[in-house]
């Protein structure tokens, strides 16, 4: 089961092409994770908030990252390193 | 002309996404839970089906056929936002796209042939274009009407492409069992078998006049279906957007049965009924408190008809509440359910008396932080208190769930 961090992180990201965004690696607990690969991306309303998912792997464990488009910040919603 | 019909049935959806979302969970058995603390089997994937683990299972009899079985706790935005995705890419191919639930629907190609060639074509690049963007697969079938579209695509799991065409169609339905036609439950099924019936040719053949005495005005219907004829259209969405009524149900994660704790929930879902329908400006004059104790087995269900049509959470309240206290509660309760029905589309008007404006006013004020800042945001006080249940609004997809209009719910 993941486990819920609900943290704001720092995340470098390529912008396109078009209005797509990539994570590329994302700092948390003082480690830089490099994303290895972008399983699967949702969104969500919340009231005015636009909130874009990504569910990603860094090889070692899954990851939940978040981004609100409406303020423009990252958050690390989940970690899941149990199957790995 | 003949119609050409076809029903897309996306295949273990919800646990497919999990797969999708998490590779370490391709290839193997898993199955989708509504919460961490409940037990009961929402959709298995393909691997733990084949082991014998159904929806509706508890965990434990579920672990019984499939000692490995990895359970994953669902995330609804997750299942609606990828069901409306899907949705928006069959519009591509024609604008007569019916939503039948969250992971099937119902396109009359009739009219995109000139476009595409062949409704095979259709299913091909669908299916290709759904594989390609999520990763997932669908089931695909393709009749002259509703009703064998949705035969044909039962015929292939998981991703099939049956055609049932209008010459085929007898010799499918000669010995096909009727409870496999969509419309006939397990109960019809039974009653069927009680004059003889148990496959499509015999219903089809079975003298109309019995079947009328026996199921009134459905048993014309049976025979139809027996026959395989449905001229039921594929209704969009928006030309279907009157609903009859506005509803929630919420299963609660510990079974509950003290009175305040009960109150809190029925206040919950008064609000959750009375936002949807001031959002899209209908009042209803029904209210119907739904009750399903600890067994799951028992339901109590009674209904009240005020005076005049509402839409105020604090109205639907007080009705739920006058309900709950006419009924006597026999087991601690596991589910509650509050509808508003008979409904007045277009309903608005400012009340005469102040102190009824100024409530109306407040609501509608709260309703403004609540579409800014999300459902919830700004709430009764009394929701707040010892809340030991996970967070508010709700958090099951129900059949009726729609991508948009008064009938999608945002659930959690």
């Amino acid at each position: 089961m993941p486990t819920r961090i609900q943290e704001n992180i720092r995340v470098a990201v390529i912008h396109g092409p078009g209005r797509s965004l990539r994570p590329v690696w994302f700092d948390w607990k003082s480690r830089k994770h490099t994303v290895t690969a972008i399983s699967y991306h949702w969104q969500q309303k919340s009231g005015e908030k636009l909130l874009l998912h990504y569910a990603v792997s860094t090889g070692s464990a899954l990851y939940e990252l978040v981004y609100s488009v409406t303020e423009q910040l990252w958050m690390l919603e989940s970690v899941d390193a149990e199957k790995y | 002309m003949e119609r050409i019909i076809m029903h897309l049935d996306m295949n273990a959806f919800f646990a497919s996404v999990e797969q999708q979302s998490n590779p370490e969970l391709q290839g193997k058995p898993i199955a989708v839970i509504g919460a961490a603390k409940r037990t009961i089997i929402t959709t298995a994937s393909y691997e733990a089906r084949a082991c014998g683990v159904k929806t509706g299972m508890n965990v434990w009899e579920a672990r019984q056929h499939c000692p490995e079985l990895i359970l994953v706790v669902g995330n609804n935005r997750k299942y609606t936002w990828t069901s409306a995705q899907i949705m928006q890419l069959m519009l591509q191919f024609t604008p007569l796209v019916e939503v039948f639930s969250i992971d099937e629907a119902f396109l009359d190609l009739s009219g995109s042939l000139a476009l595409y060639g062949s409704a095979e074509q259709i299913a091909a690049l669908l299916k290709a274009a759904i594989r390609e963007r999520f990763g997932l697969t669908c089931s695909i079938g393709i009749a002259p009407n509703k009703l064998l579209a949705k035969l044909a695509s039962e015929m292939q799991k998981p991703d099939g492409l049956t055609v049932i065409s209008a010459g085929k169609k007898a010799a499918i339905l000669e010995q096909l069992p009727v409870k496999d036609l969509c419309g006939v439950g397990s109960k019809t099924a039974r009653q069927l078998s009680l004059l003889g019936i148990s496959t499509c040719g015999e219903l089809g053949r079975f003298p109309l006049e019995i079947l009328r005495r026996r199921f009134g005005i459905v048993g014309a219907n049976l025979s139809r279906m027996g026959r395989g004829e449905d001229d039921s259209p594929v209704t969009p969405s928006a030309a279907d957007d009157r609903v009859k009524s506005v509803g929630h149900s919420m299963t609660l994660e510990t079974d509950i049965s003290e009175r305040r704790e009960i109150l809190r929930f029925l206040l919950q879902l008064s609000e959750m009924v009375g936002r949807r329908a001031r959002r899209y400006n209908v009042g209803g004059r029904c209210i119907t408190l739904s009750i399903r104790y600890a067994d799951f087995d028992t339901w109590v269900g009674k209904q009240e008809t005020l005076d005049r049509p509402v839409n105020q959470s604090g109205d639907i309240y007080r009705a739920a509440v006058a309900i709950l206290d006419s009924l006597e509660l026999q087991q601690p309760v596991r589910l509650l359910g509050i509808r508003l029905s008979s409904l007045q589309y277009g309903e608005k008007q400012l009340p005469l008396f102040a102190q009824e404006r100024k409530q109306v006013q407040l609501v509608g004020a709260m309703d403004e932080v609540n579409d800014r800042f999300g459902d919830f945001a700004i709430t009764y006080g009394s929701l707040l208190q010892g809340g030991t249940q996970t967070g508010m609004g709700s958090r099951v997809i129900s059949p009726a769930w729609r991508p948009a209009g008064i009938s999608n719910v945002d659930v959690g």
